[in-house]
């Protein structure tokens, strides 16, 4: 399983946030979700098939996002979800969880010669 | 809708669902393949690159899928599946696996709905943790520790204490019932119109009475529901329709609930306005009450004891003979009394019986367990987790423990049918049935017992490396630690098989003991009954009446001698009396108490009473001035010890100027008048003529007969309303049946606790034959190479031999030491008999070495012929 050494695995649990992320800006098929996170992050995440599904099935059994079958821009029946409020909510909390955990990981590795009193 | 729900719904539509999946990833890799085709790859080509990036399809469905929530129910009836086939594939394994399980949940099963028809389920009544029985307690001398108190202390204590919110009494009052049908004894009592509200009881039909119906001493009457539906079939009209008790109409006013009983016994079917006349609302000397209060709420019951032990003393600072003390009593505890131990004991020697179940179904499991090491090797090889192969397992044994608790709940049946005599009288679950609690407990320890038996193979049988399980062909694979655990578990379960023979054989010993109480006269072919006598109010004429009864029996053929008395011995009724010998202060005399009984002249040798000396009543004592008493050796032995009693006057029944002097003319040996397991109490017969107060409304007839008394039965009828076509007869039975009901928890604790212990002492050896057994099988080869290398088989016989004793004579150290503890928790049950405790151990190693010598012998033995060079080739 060569992957690119450039490549991150992703945190536990980020690839929640990260699918709620996405469809903030609307609704979209699992193969969209998995390209628009792996574009946007200048292909430094890569998004398993293998954990993207089960992400989304998960998420949608806890009622935070919704499905319904749509056709795409390529005139393809695919299965669509969109945020419903409750992930709205959601993604708000994870947001700020990760806020906090993204700023403590900063500070923490700040270059060494700025850190010294 | 929340997620929970979501799930279900999911599950409801599960192929639509799979379909749904199916069609996801199908859709995601086209439009993978697509974008890679626009990037320039061939249309091979990209749909080769989007199948290997979605990686493998199943493995991603499996995910998904188990993202639905479902998985775990999914595997559970997959492993469910598969256990039910394995117990499908390997009948001997399961029929005995089974077998052993049922014995153990049927066992506990049973007993436990005794246990808590007796000890958890509610009693009938609104918060009845609250409500205690108050007993006079009239000192250590006194024929009876826990007197029945008096109307007059009702009235005193309701008057003052501080205690209750209420206080409740009653007193026995039978009646006959006529009217319509047969003329029926039927069991009743009097009772104050505080006992409904301090029960918290509501009738579930009509009324009770108020104070005011109380006190004016109206005729009312509220029935049970078993007589409203057996007398009065039922009928709403039963309100304000009058009944004939005691020849006296009463007003039916009200009908109880079915469930409802109360003390003395449950098959109470009338109560009546107690309706105390003036003189007993006064009267210290009338104990024949039962009283039930209803602790003030906040009050403990030890707050309660110190204000009424105060309180009583100063009620009965002046009357006679001396003040007392009252001894209050939870009711549940009332009602359970000894039946409690023995339903504790019961308790814990069938959980014992089921561990011994359990230890063997767990070395039954081990040596499947390591058998199955290829299957397990192969299901590990394929990537099943260990937690994954523990679940499996357990979903196995819980398949079993299921199985074995249906098998079991069958056989507990029975054994609740035998159980039904040791719920008390005074407690309302006549019938044991497997009712939800029943049902849930079953369950319960089904599930537990699973855990138990089933964790230790499950987590043994789970750690496997597929490498080392596969190359060895799939044979033995437990180690050396796999021995250690099944040892353990032999020396363990023999141990308690100890300590249930042990436990066993002290209680076996106690029942032949008292089933040999001299009872001081002979019970066989002796038929029984009573006859009330409300309609002879007239001494003389009752006088009269009972002589009559007495010789129409006689005239009956086949009757060889009758008598009357008017207390059968065991009616748990003490009629008791003060007494004074010549000489004596008049006035107060303490301690000084006897049982009392009026007999007619010929009682005594009929029911075959002997003497220790002097004479029986004979034919001369008549209505007279100076009448004769013959004493039990108890009373002869306080007063007279090493010397004759006989002509010595004393009173009793009244012992102030009016009593009469009784001359003691006989001393007979004791008979246990007030029950078989009550100590020796002083006791006075006297000729029923010669009462110098009021005697028994009641007569309880005795007829020895030559043939079998039951066959009588209709003569003895017949006889008796020859003489008055309305007189009712009451509980007709032999002697016999009464000494078996005398006997029959001990009896039944006995029997209970001997076929535990058998039962233990069979899975017990079984265990250790099939360990053995397994170890021979496991090792052939080795013995193969020995035997080569010159090993004898009596060596080998013995190597083995060897080890199962040990392991036995483990067991038994350790069983010996618990069962010494356990013996002290059931002396309640040995009736202060002491048992010859050395003779049982005694016994009970003797037959745990020959019981475990055999199952030794047989897997030896089989391992001294071995032939090595069969065993040798077979490797």
């Amino acid at each position: 399983m060569g992957r690119s050494p450039s490549r991150v695995e992703l945190l536990q649990g980020t690839l929640d946030l990260l699918i709620l992320r996405t469809l903030l800006t609307g609704p979209a098929h699992g193969h969209a979700i998995g390209q628009h996170i792996q574009r946007t992050s200048e292909h430094v995440l890569q998004v398993e098939t293998g954990s993207l599904y089960p992400a989304l099935h998960r998420l949608e059994a806890r009622g935070w996002i919704a499905a319904s079958w749509e056709l795409s821009n390529k005139g393809k029946r695919a299965r669509f979800y969109r945020l419903t409020p409750l992930g709205r909510r959601q993604l708000t909390a994870e947001q700020s969880k990760w806020d906090a955990f993204a700023r403590a990981m900063a500070l923490l590795l700040k270059p060494l010669d700025k850190r010294t009193p | 809708m929340n997620a929970f729900f979501r799930k279900l719904t999911w599950l409801a539509r599960r192929s639509e669902k799979e379909a749904e999946l199916r069609e996801e990833l199908r859709v995601h890799l086209e439009l993978d393949a697509e974008e890679r085709l626009e990037d320039g790859l061939s249309e091979d080509e990209a749909y080769l690159a989007a199948r290997r990036s979605l990686g493998n399809r199943a493995v991603v469905e499996e995910d998904t899928r188990a993202a639905w929530g479902w998985r775990r129910l999914e595997q559970l009836a997959r492993d469910a599946e598969y256990g039910l086939r394995l117990v499908r594939r390997s009948p001997a394994f399961s029929g005995i696996a089974i077998a052993t399980l049922a014995l153990g949940i049927g066992g506990i099963t049973a007993m436990f709905s005794a246990f808590d028809a007796v000890l958890i389920r509610p009693l009938p009544y609104a918060d009845a943790s609250r409500l205690v029985m108050i007993w006079d307690d009239m000192g250590k001398t006194d024929v009876v520790s826990k007197q029945q108190p008096t109307p007059a202390e009702w009235v005193e204590w309701r008057r003052l204490n501080t205690a209750f919110t209420d206080i409740a009494a009653s007193q026995p009052a039978d009646v006959s019932l006529s009217g319509d049908g047969d003329p029926e004894q039927v069991p009743a009592r009097r009772v104050t119109w505080t006992f409904w509200s301090v029960l918290g009881v509501q009738p579930a039909l009509g009324r009770v009475f108020s104070e005011r119906e109380d006190t004016n001493g109206a005729k009312l009457a509220v029935i049970s529901h078993g007589l409203w539906q057996r007398r009065f079939g039922g009928s709403l009209a039963v309100l304000g329709r009058t009944i004939a008790l005691n020849d006296e109409p009463y007003e039916v006013i009200g009908v109880m609930p079915a469930r409802f009983y109360f003390m003395p016994s449950r098959d109470i079917d009338i109560w009546m306005p107690a309706s105390f006349p003036e003189w007993m609302r006064h009267s210290f000397g009338w104990h024949d009450e039962q009283i039930v209060a209803r602790l003030r709420p906040g009050v403990t019951l030890e707050q309660a004891r110190q204000s009424m032990a105060a309180l009583s003393l100063q009620v009965t600072a002046k009357q006679f003979p001396s003040a007392h003390a009252v001894t209050l009593v939870p009711l549940r505890e009332e009602m359970a009394g000894k039946t409690q131990t023995a339903l504790i004991v019961l308790l814990g020697a069938s959980s014992v019986l089921l561990l011994i179940a359990c230890a063997n179904l767990a070395n039954l499991l081990l040596s499947r367990g390591s058998a199955r090491g290829r299957e397990v090797a192969l299901r590990v090889a394929l990537g099943a987790g260990r937690g994954r192969l523990v679940a499996q397992f357990l979903t196995e044994s819980l398949v079993l423990a299921v199985l074995g608790t249906m098998a079991g709940l069958a056989l507990a049946r029975p054994v609740m049918r035998f159980l039904e005599t040791l719920v008390p009288d005074a407690m309302g679950a006549a019938h044991l049935t497997v009712d939800w609690r029943v049902l849930l407990f079953s369950v319960a320890v089904a599930v537990s017992a699973a855990l138990t038996f089933g964790l230790v193979p499950a987590l043994r049988g789970s750690r496997f490396a597929p490498g080392a399980a596969l190359r060895d062909g799939g044979r033995g694979t437990a180690g050396a630690r796999s021995h250690w655990v099944r040892h353990a578990l032999i020396v363990f379960e023999t141990s308690l098989a100890v300590v249930l023979l042990t436990c066993g054989g002290l209680l076996l010993q106690t029942f032949e003991h008292l089933r040999h109480t001299d009872l001081g006269f002979r019970s066989e072919r002796l038929l029984t009954f009573e006859t009330p006598l409300f309609r002879y109010k007239d001494f003389d004429r009752r006088i009269a009446f009972v002589n009559a009864e007495v010789e129409s029996m006689r005239a009956i053929p086949g009757v060889i001698g009758a008598g009357s008395i008017d207390l059968l011995p065991f009616t748990n009724v003490s009629n008791a009396t003060f007494y004074r010998f010549e000489g004596q202060p008049s006035s107060s005399v303490p301690g000084q108490v006897a049982l009392i009984r009026n007999v007619s002249r010929d009682y005594l040798p009929v029911v075959g009473a002997r003497l220790r000396e002097g004479r029986f009543f004979d034919g001369s004592d008549r209505k007279t001035d100076a009448p004769v008493a013959i004493v039990n050796e108890a009373l002869a032995n306080r007063h007279f010890a090493g010397q004759s009693p006989l002509g010595k006057r004393f009173k009793f029944g009244s012992l102030g100027e009016k009593g009469h002097w009784y001359t003691i003319v006989g001393v007979l040996r004791q008979i246990p008048e007030g029950g078989m397991f009550e100590e020796a109490k002083p006791a006075v017969y006297r000729v029923r003529e010669q009462c110098d107060q009021i005697d028994n409304l009641s007569a309880g007839i005795v007829v020895r007969t030559a043939v079998d008394p039951a066959s009588i039965v209709a003569a003895v009828r017949l006889a008796i309303w020859s003489l008055d076509r309305n007189q009712p007869l009451a509980r007709i039975q032999t002697m016999e049946t009464m000494v078996d009901r005398q006997l029959s928890t001990p009896s039944q604790s006995t029997a209970l606790l001997g076929a535990f212990a058998l039962l233990a002492l069979l899975l017990a050896s079984l265990g250790t034959y099939g360990v053995l057994s397994y170890a021979v099988t496991q090792r052939t080869s080795e013995i193969g190479v020995r035997m080569a290398l010159g090993a004898s088989s009596g060596q080998v016989l013995l190597s083995f031999a060897r080890r199962g004793l040990a392991l036995t004579l483990a067991g038994l150290a350790i069983g010996l030491v618990l069962a010494a503890i356990a013996a002290r928790s059931m002396t309640a049950l040995l009736y202060g008999f002491q048992p010859d405790y050395l003779t049982t151990i005694a016994l009970v190693s003797f037959v745990l070495v020959t019981v475990a010598a055999l199952a030794c012998f047989v897997p030896a033995f089989r391992a001294s012929r071995v032939d090595p060079v069969v065993a040798l080739r077979a490797e």
